[in-house]
């Protein structure tokens, strides 16, 4: 989850987010680039050390046409790399369900057994202590780590969205239609995430809980949950 | 005075260049290659493992309470 003065991502827990991480470390170098040339030109506009009263620039157009199709192909090319790289979907170990309503999610693992439950969020006043307060739910969404898992999206009534900053998803969920989003976490642990989509009263409060197990975990709570 | 403006704006150009270029060095070599080593020291002798025992041991896991 984040800090209360973060201003950065949240650390990546899986390689796609590594990736995003690391593409925008890129475009904010291309960024800065361009806005420190533009503030020391402007300096040297405003201290009138740079003008011309040239009517023809036939060399400077060509460089401010040239230098911002590099600048746009730099951006375009390793963002277009990752893009494919999201859509890579091969061979997911588990498939899951994630239902969005007003207010809360339910999820369906409908791969081996029947599961299904509701993801309430834990109001504040019950809330234990040291726990989260507004990002703890009742029943968290468990996964075995380390696996590609695939995740269809969708909504019982309006627009809700479906996001883990940390796994680096973020669907929308509408209603009549399945979204598909996959994710691998690299390491266990427990990843926090919001409704990303303005879906009524409660929208800040239906937040979504993944928790990375391994394996054996994962499937000694499946049987638990199926059994009863 | 001759080419005045001329040299000077080829002077200030050179150096806008320079200072964009400095500028965009500054955050590679301080921000973004430390964030690309701190990932991979990260997870070279990660044992994940020994992390979700530690995790377990604490109680934060649903599916696996403490031993």
């Amino acid at each position: 989850m984040a800090n209360h003065s973060q201003l950065g991502f949240q650390d990546a827990s899986s390689p796609i987010m590594e990736e995003l991480v690391e593409f925008h470390d890129h475009a904010l170098i291309v960024a800065l680039a361009i806005c420190s040339l533009v503030l020391y030109l402007l300096a040297l506009m405003l201290m009138e050390k740079l003008s011309s009263n040239a009517v023809d620039a036939q060399e400077v157009e060509l460089i401010w046409t040239i230098l911002p199709a590099i600048v746009l192909i730099l951006l375009a090319l390793p963002s277009l790399q990752i893009l494919y790289m999201m859509d890579e979907i091969d061979e997911p170990d588990l498939t899951l369900k994630a239902i969005g309503h007003q207010w809360y999610w339910t999820y369906e693992y409908t791969d081996f057994k029947d599961l299904s439950f509701d993801s309430y969020m834990i109001p504040t006043t019950d809330l234990p202590q040291g726990h989260f307060r507004l990002l703890e739910v009742d029943h968290r969404v468990i996964i075995p780590m380390e696996s590609p898992i695939r995740v269809i999206i969708t909504a019982g009534d309006v627009l809700h969205s479906w996001a883990v900053p940390t796994l680096g998803v973020k669907t929308d969920a509408i209603p009549g239609r399945l979204n598909q989003t996959s994710f691998i976490t690299s390491r266990p642990g427990i990843f926090y995430g919001q409704c990303s989509e303005i879906c009524g009263a409660n929208h800040s409060y239906m937040p979504i809980v993944v928790e990375s197990t391994p394996l054996p975990h994962f499937e000694a709570w499946s049987s638990l949950l199926s059994s009863s | 005075m001759r080419r005045l403006l001329a040299r000077r704006m080829k002077f200030h150009l050179f150096g806008a260049f320079f200072v964009s270029m400095g500028c965009a060095a500054l955050y590679k070599f301080g921000v973004a290659e430390p964030r690309k080593r701190a990932y991979a020291e990260f997870y070279k002798n990660y044992d994940a493992m020994k992390d979700f025992e530690a995790m377990r041991a604490a109680g934060v896991f649903e599916s696996a309470p403490p031993k």
